[in-house]
């Protein structure tokens, strides 16, 4: 995302000496690349040779200028850099296949957050019998932690023989994952997400007397943010208190989460921009056990050790992959407005 | 009896946390003890409480009403006393949200005087005391152990009556001491031990604020105790929608 601080920053670093002296060598080279030109078609073969020779080097130095030396200058660091992320996951079509693989993706995430020396907690669960996962929010606390996150938000699908399968046949399901940025309490008022008189709190279940006569554990709450309409239940928790919070904690991320998307939106409307906001209903990867491979869609990216994606290792290539896949986007950008 | 999931979690959680066979635990709460005595410990507001039977478990009303009275508390106020403390819940987390105040609080029984004093070290609660008193006790104003004037005054004192404390559920009659729940006939008794207290001579500093808990139909009984020895009162309502606190102030 950039915003006008961004913008101002980049006016500064394009005066910036390491970028002045990029654009020089671009220039440079691009002007050596169209002396060469004539060369290439001279009439001597040793002569033509010697200049294929030269542009091939100088059609390299191009690219790395335009692939590494240009994007680490230029992409502007992250705004959501310091944010940690919440992580919502559904299970979607295939019924408890899906939420055995919701378990497995569950998994996957929490093996690649401690790689990442994130902490991870499953703030809520919902559990079914065979063992699966219907829902579930994570919370990925850590600087970083929603940037290394976010391009895992759409739609997952899972190919393979269900363990519940007798006749052993290929079903395909899915689960939706969503990644929320989550703000620290104390920010949350500083981003001015809502007000707390638009905020209806309920709690769950009647209690009848009440008080000294019960002392059945009812904490679950009930948050409806009526602007907007997002609602937030949360039980997992074993005190109103606790619940109240957490569920807090949801919609602030949900707010934060709509609040960027907007600010995405309107970036697009007034420069064109080609920065995509996550389509959630969107599949972005499938995961085909019989052939061992993981395709990521957006990218055109297979990784054909599902095992190793599945224990969060090769998990990182995609983020890593994405990240770039990103960061080039934004420089196309960028570049593209320097062209204007 | 199949355990709901939600409680399975919890108490596999338990087990995990204090190397403990599962299956004992679920016995336990399959033959109907509170889940908290199982587990051992109870949430209340950002603190976590130990809990052990007899003791009375805290209530999420009265977490709720607590939370809400921090926040009128004056930085003025210093001194707190709390009567019928059990664990020490309502003294701890407002010295906890109230940095200002140093608590004393008062139980019969001397094991809930000693849960109280465990809980305030688990929560690194240190303005705070509790001892064994009797606050029925024509005496109680001039115990050794209290320095009056108060600036705060709460109490969730027993407060069922006798037929109610007949239907209670099991889960709370078998295992939550009878002297934390019951009221005397009325369930009314303690309130005009309270009030006595309340109005009697340099006891509570005069812009006192008194905080009590009452049962689902006793708050206009309750108001009524404290407005005869002119006190103004208000009643708060719980997240239940049952007027279940009463505040009374001396001031005007
Ligand atoms: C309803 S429990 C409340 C415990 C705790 N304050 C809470 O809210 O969870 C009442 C407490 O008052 C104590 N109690 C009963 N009669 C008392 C008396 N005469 N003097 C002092 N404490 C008494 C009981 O032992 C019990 O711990």
């Amino acid at each position: 995302m950039s915003t006008p601080e961004d913008i101002a920053r980049l006016r500064q670093l394009k005066e910036s000496e390491p970028l002045q002296k990029a654009w020089d060598e671009w220039t440079k080279t691009k002007k050596s690349l169209e002396d060469l030109k004539p060369l290439l078609s001279d009439s001597d073969p040793s002569m033509r040779a010697l200049a294929a020779e030269e542009h091939e080097a100088l059609d390299g130095t191009l690219t790395q200028l335009l692939q590494s030396t240009f994007p680490s200058l230029l992409v502007p660091p992250s705004t959501t850099a310091s944010l940690s992320a919440l992580v919502e996951l559904k299970s979607g079509a295939g019924g408890t296949e899906s939420s055995l693989f919701l378990a497995d993706l569950l998994r996957m995430y929490m093996r690649f957050a401690s790689a990442n020396s994130f902490r991870a907690t499953v703030v809520a669960e919902n559990e079914n019998e065979a063992g699966g996962t219907k829902d579930a929010i994570v919370e990925i606390k850590g600087e970083g932690a929603y940037d290394a996150f976010r391009w895992e938000s759409g739609v997952h699908r899972v190919q393979r023989v269900p363990s519940t399968d007798a006749a052993g046949r290929v079903h395909t399901s899915t689960a939706t994952v969503i990644v929320l940025p989550l703000l620290e309490e104390k920010d949350v008022q500083k981003e001015d997400l809502f007000r707390m008189e638009d905020v209806k709190i309920e709690v769950m279940r009647a209690r009848g007397a009440g008080g000294q006569h019960v002392n059945k554990t009812e904490s679950a709450v009930r948050l409806t943010h009526i602007p907007s309409g997002i609602t937030v239940s949360m039980q997992d928790e074993r005190s109103q208190h606790q619940n109240k919070r957490r569920a807090f904690q949801v919609l602030s991320a949900r707010l934060m989460d709509q609040k960027i998307t907007r600010e995405i939106a309107e970036r697009r409307a007034t420069r064109n921009s080609l920065v995509k906001s996550a389509d959630r209903s969107e599949k972005i990867r499938t995961y085909n056990y019989a052939q061992e491979r993981v395709t990521d869609h957006r990218i055109g990216m297979s990784i054909m050790n599902l095992t190793s994606v599945m224990e969060g290792d090769a998990l990182q290539d995609f983020v890593d992959a994405l990240k770039k896949d990103h960061e080039e986007t934004l420089m196309e950008e960028m570049l593209n407005d320097q062209c204007d | 009896m199949r355990l709901p999931l939600r409680e399975l979690k919890w108490l596999r959680k338990a087990a995990a946390d204090a190397n403990r066979p599962l299956d004992a635990l679920v016995r336990r709460r399959q033959q109907g003890e509170p889940l908290q005595y199982i587990i051992g410990t109870q949430p209340f507001g950002p603190l976590e409480l130990s809990v052990r039977p007899p003791i009375l478990i805290p209530r999420p009303e009265t977490e709720h009403w607590v939370i809400e009275l921090a926040a009128r508390i004056p930085e003025s106020a210093r001194h707190l006393l709390d009567l019928g403390t059990g664990s020490g819940c309502i003294p701890l987390l407002l010295a906890h949200l109230c940095p200002a105040l140093s608590a004393h609080a008062v139980d019969v029984n001397p094991a809930a005087v000693t849960l109280a004093t465990e809980n305030a070290a688990r929560c690194s609660v240190t303005r705070f005391r509790a001892f064994q008193a009797n606050f029925l006790d024509p005496d109680f104003h001039v115990h050794a152990m209290l320095c009056p004037p108060y600036d705060v005054l709460t109490s969730n004192p027993p407060y069922i009556p006798w037929n109610e404390y007949l239907e209670l559920p099991d889960e709370v009659k078998n295992y939550e001491d009878p002297r934390a729940l019951f009221g005397g006939p009325s369930g009314l008794e303690f309130y005009h031990a309270i009030a006595r207290l309340a109005v009697r001579e340099r006891f509570l500093s005069s812009d006192a604020i008194i905080a009590l808990e009452v049962g689902h139909d006793q708050a206009e009984a309750v108001g009524a105790i404290f407005e005869s020895v002119s006190l103004r009162t208000e009643a708060w309502t719980d997240p239940w929608g049952k007027k279940r606190t009463i505040i009374a102030y001396r001031g005007t």
